[in-house]
């Protein structure tokens, strides 16, 4: 079947990508100008009159041949000597986050995969949308430019392996407009040896772990999986956490068992669990004693209007601050009491939402928007045992909600040394 | 200096093009809506005009469950099954 591809001009490179990915870089991708979503019907249509003879002409004839240069790279590469020259080219191949990066020589990748048992032409997962493999190579050199250390490596090809489970759902996390990007949760022994910060500015600066792990990921996706930004990455603003995501759960302050342990690992194993996550939303509650009473300050920042989850499900996160986690814990309340209870509460009144996003959400959602009486909410999960629960941070009376692109579901790997 | 590519190879695999009709007189054309907001109505019209300049028999139109999804199989075999040519809505 003879197929041409309609867009707006401001994602040509996205489907070029996709079509390159997919073993067809000739395809015919006729554009139209952007936007067609958020105006009226009318007005998106009248778009395709303009581009009819085009679409009428890539369906009955062949398409011309496309170079696929570029499409298949591996080896070695040269590249300037000097440092400060290096920072500037690495930023034209598209190779860079903007940040100064370290060059992966020979010798300092070598060096990074002495932090592995694995392989280096092992492929740890083929990661979208270019269908990169990642090889444990390929990984090593991201490490290596993200400042990373041999010691990190695990963490980084475990949360590489769950990134590629179907379940996350990588394809659309990479190359939405929406501003998510991996978070990583490390839990469990090695968290503690290699200092990866579960307390005070946990998602903050400063600790080498977090920031160079969650680097090397990002830098992973960017370059092995395909996604540049302003290009296959098509977010409209991004968000801070597209540089490096990463925290550990404080254990020792969580009066509950850790999300590891809640997922069948042992307290023994250390694991990474992903997720594709918005910034973080500060809660501010320094007044309130009891569970109740925070989860209302909770529900207040959770359920809003504008939130992926509200329609398109997934697992918003709630990271606790040590504090308030110890004020829900205080009449003896369990994780799942906590979720449970703001579950309950975390509702939007239907009249809430524009009558245009209820007709776009009714078609995507039906179940959860059918009720169209004057007392309907829908909830920021489908399910309360969606709502994710950690406990992280130093002193303050702080946590955070961290809500995500919502068509993905969190993964939790072991992290095998 | 030399450095280890960062991108590394591609599994990308080979494919051809299938082969194009010469008109589309007669012809049945498929639309894939990709679920985006407004793109049903930018490939119906571009359906009808195709039909009427050029002669097409019928256009169908099927859809995708969401648009951060991919279409499933089922949909894609009847689309092959139903249609010589297609055309498909990508992103926004």
């Amino acid at each position: 079947m003879a197929c041409v591809v309609v867009g707006t001009d401001e994602f040509l490179p996205l489907a070029r990508a996709q079509s390159a990915a997919r073993g067809l870089p000739e395809l015919s991708v006729i554009t139209v100008p952007h936007p067609i979503g958020g105006i009226a019907p009318g007005a998106a249509a009248a778009k395709a009159e303009p581009v009819a003879t085009s679409v009428l002409r890539a369906l009955t004839s062949a398409p011309s041949a496309v170079s696929a240069a570029g499409a298949a790279t591996s080896g070695m590469r040269g590249a300037p000597s000097d440092l400060d020259e290096f920072q500037g080219w690495l930023i034209e191949q598209g190779w860079g986050d903007g940040l100064p990066a370290i060059p992966p020589t020979a010798e300092r990748v070598k060096r990074m995969l002495a932090g592995t048992r694995r392989e280096p032409e092992e492929i740890v997962a083929v990661l979208v949308p270019r269908l990169g493999r990642a090889t444990i190579e390929a990984v090593a050199a991201n490490a290596v430019m993200a400042g990373a250390l041999p010691e990190h490596m695990p963490v980084i090809l475990a949360a590489v392996e769950a990134l590629a489970d179907p379940s996350f759902n990588l394809q659309a996390v990479q190359t939405t407009t929406h501003p998510c990007s991996p978070l990583l949760i490390v839990n469990g022994p090695i968290a503690r040896r290699l200092g990866i910060n579960a307390a005070g500015n946990a998602l903050g600066q400063g600790a080498r772990a977090n920031a160079v792990i969650g680097r090397a990921v990002r830098l992973t996706l960017q370059n092995v999986g395909g996604a540049r930004p302003g290009k296959e990455d098509r977010a409209t603003h991004g968000h801070p956490g597209k540089y490096s995501y990463c925290l550990a759960e404080n254990e020792a302050a969580s009066p509950w068992e850790p999300l590891s342990v809640e997922r069948g690992f042992s307290p023994a194993d250390s694991t990474v669990t992903v997720c594709g996550s918005e910034a973080p939303h500060n809660i501010n509650d320094h007044g309130t004693a009891t569970p109740e009473g925070l989860v209302a300050t909770v529900v207040g920042t959770a359920a809003t209007t504008g939130s992926n989850n509200i329609y398109l499900g997934g697992e918003p996160l709630i990271a606790l601050g040590p504090e308030h986690a110890a004020t829900v814990a205080s009449t003896g309340w369990k994780k799942d009491d906590f979720r449970g209870a703001v579950w309950d509460a975390a509702g939007v009144p239907r009249d809430r939402f524009t009558s245009e996003n209820l007709a776009r959400f009714e078609a995507i959602y039906p179940e959860g928007f059918q009720d169209r009486s004057s007392a309907a909410v829908l909830r920021i999960a489908r399910d309360w045992r969606d709502i994710m629960v950690i406990v992280t941070g130093g002193a303050g009376k702080h946590s955070a909600f961290i809500p995500t692109f919502g068509a993905t579901r969190s993964v939790t790997r072991k992290i095998i040394e | 200096m030399d450095i280890v590519d960062p991108v590394g190879s591609s599994a990308a695999p080979s494919r051809s093009l299938a082969s194009r009709p010469a008109s589309l007189e007669g012809v049945t054309i498929a639309l894939l809506d990709n679920s985006k907001p407004n793109a049903k109505e930018v490939l119906e019209r571009l359906g009808a005009l195709l039909a009427a300049r050029a002669g097409a028999r019928a256009v169908r139109v099927w859809s995708k469950p969401g648009s951060s999804v991919a279409a499933t199989a089922a949909v894609l075999e009847e689309i092959a099954r139903s249609a010589r040519v297609a055309l498909t809505a990508s992103a926004d």
